[in-house]
């Protein structure tokens, strides 16, 4: 068991594409690292060996992708267990998911939007609550990418968004990108949505880069540098919530050298710098 | 059945159903061509990275349409309840052993997909696994033994090592290996026999010393004569020392 370490600054998605290089020494612009407990818990062998070299000197987050919040199927107690005991293990002190769903009589391994209606938030916040009781401490839960509104919608997103958070008094973590992403597949001013949001309790965020399909719809891949606009986004969230709140990049596919995520990294710090200090406290 | 689940959850189910089978169910009402389309592709491409992952020689050998076809079915059949990604190559493995499949497959098929999936699941297994001490041979005999905690004893009907795409079994050959994490968690295949295999067995769960192992393994195999059995099993010993199948004797 190593001792609580929150995460601070501008961190990096921890994959093992990237430990051969992070081996030789980790950048000082990586404040922390961020993990998916679904590919790192419960193992052993060379990648629990590797992580646990990291772990002992950086902080990590830990960022879920398999609970599936806004699902039917029963709540997975069985995969909180294991992520408890591994954030333990690893000093871990800050757990996030997203606001979707994974699976329905069966997984479905990607994250898919929840119909924004009464009993949804109802249900979702019920799992939340649960899910906090279980871990003792409470989640982030972040706004998902989606290319698809499901119908039935009894209100907008940020009303769905902070109806749960309400509901479930757990914190937000604002992925800037999916705002970006989703603003434009659904035609919606990014900054308004955000300021819709209860920003102040924002615990988290992401930015990413993602893929344009030739007919002008934007997946979220995770598979490219950031754009001007999401940076943009970025820095416009700082001025509202303050540079404080500890800052991911994620990279998951056509993952580069170090160095060119590095520069990444230091782009988030040099926008946390240009903020204000913590405007709006965490709740 | 409306009025059993809210509206929002027969939603997601006949989303889900309709992403298991996009061929085979209805589109879900209130859901654009395109962006169902678009998820169909996301969902079905994200479960095939993992299995494209850890098979690449049963993939090889299939052929790209033979192995989609086979992925697919695969999803839209067995049921996916791990929430652990490493864990679907283990459940792609029991869909090739107890699933009902239509489409032809090879017979040697399932064994070398567990052949595959197995260096996934000894690399990542929790146990740990400690330095071997060094000891000589009769202490080796006179005590029970510990094992490697990632060993695995596995027979395979078919010669699974040696399928590529130049050699296609027509007919099954029992074939006996060894698969474990040595302590630099390298993981290791070693071809063996059955003999070997049963005596990992006794030594596995024998609270006497290996020397008794030996003794009933050469009681079970109607050996003439137990003390050169014994004496050839203790070069044995030694030599699955050395691999680090056998990491010493066991503390009481």
């Amino acid at each position: 068991m190593l001792p609580p370490r929150s995460a601070f600054g501008a961190g990096l998605g921890f994959r093992r594409e990237l430990l051969d290089e992070l081996s030789h020494g980790v950048p000082a612009a990586i404040n922390f690292f961020e993990l998916a407990p679904e590919n790192w818990a419960g193992i052993g062998g060379r990648s629990a060996r590797q992580l646990r070299a990291f772990s002992e000197r950086h902080p990590f987050v830990c960022h879920g992708l398999s609970l599936s919040l806004g699902g039917p199927d029963p709540l997975d107690r069985e995969l909180l267990l294991r992520i408890r005991d591994f954030m333990r293990e690893h000093g871990m002190t800050l757990y996030t998911e997203h606001l979707a769903w994974t699976s329905a009589d069966g997984q479905l391994y990607d994250l898919l939007p929840v119909p924004m209606t009464g009993d949804a938030v109802r249900w979702t916040a019920a799992r939340i609550r649960q899910t906090q009781d279980l871990l003792g401490m409470q989640i982030g839960i972040e706004n998902a990418s989606y290319y698809v509104v499901p119908p039935g919608a009894e209100m907008s997103e940020t009303e769905f968004i902070s109806a749960i958070i309400a509901e479930a008094d757990c914190l937000l973590h604002l992925d800037v990108n999916n705002v970006y992403v989703n603003s434009c597949n659904h035609g919606f001013d990014p900054l308004a949505f955000i300021d819709a949001l209860p920003l102040e309790r924002t615990c988290y965020l992401h930015v990413a880069g993602h893929y344009t399909e030739p007919d002008g719809l934007i997946i979220d891949t995770h598979g490219s540098a950031v754009i001007d606009p999401v940076w943009q986004l970025l820095a416009r969230t700082y001025e509202r919530i303050g540079g404080t709140v500890p800052t991911c990049l994620e990279r998951d596919f056509n993952i580069p050298d170090l160095a060119a995520l590095t520069v990444e990294v230091e782009q988030i710090a040099r926008l946390q710098a240009a903020a204000p200090a913590a405007l709006r406290k965490v709740a | 059945m409306p009025g059993l689940y809210p509206d929002f959850q027969r939603f997601q189910r006949a989303f889900a159903r309709h992403a298991r089978a996009p061929w085979q169910t209805p589109r879900p009402a209130g859901v654009e061509a395109r962006a169902m389309g678009v998820y169909n592709e996301l969902l079905f491409n994200n479960l095939r990275s993992f299995l494209d992952a850890c098979f690449p020689v049963c993939r090889e050998l299939l052929g790209e349409g033979r192995w989609t076809r086979l992925c697919r079915t695969f999803y839209r059949d067995w049921p996916q309840r791990t929430p652990w990604f490493r864990e679907i190559p283990r459940n792609f493995v029991s869909y090739l052993q107890e699933g009902e499949i239509r489409q032809p497959l090879p017979a040697w098929l399932g064994d070398l997909a567990h052949y595959e999936w197995v260096e996934l699941a000894v690399d990542t297994d929790p146990a740990t696994v400690p330095l071997p001490a060094p000891s000589p041979v009769a202490p080796l005999l006179s005590a029970p033994l510990r094992l490697n905690p990632t060993l695995r004893k596995l027979a395979y009907a078919w010669p699974v090592q040696a399928i590529s795409r130049d050699y296609r079994p027509r007919k099954p050959r029992t074939t006996h290996l060894l698969v474990y994490r040595d302590a630099a968690d390298q993981v290791q295949f070693v071809e063996t026999n059955a003999l070997t295999s049963r005596l990992l067995e006794l030594l596995a769960s024998s609270q006497e010393s290996s020397e008794q192992s030996l003794r009933q393994l050469a009681a079970e195999s109607g050996y003439a004569s137990p003390e050169q059995f014994v004496h050839f099993g203790a070069e044995l010993l030694q030599q699955l020392q050395q691999q680090g199948v056998i990491l010493g004797v066991r503390s009481a």
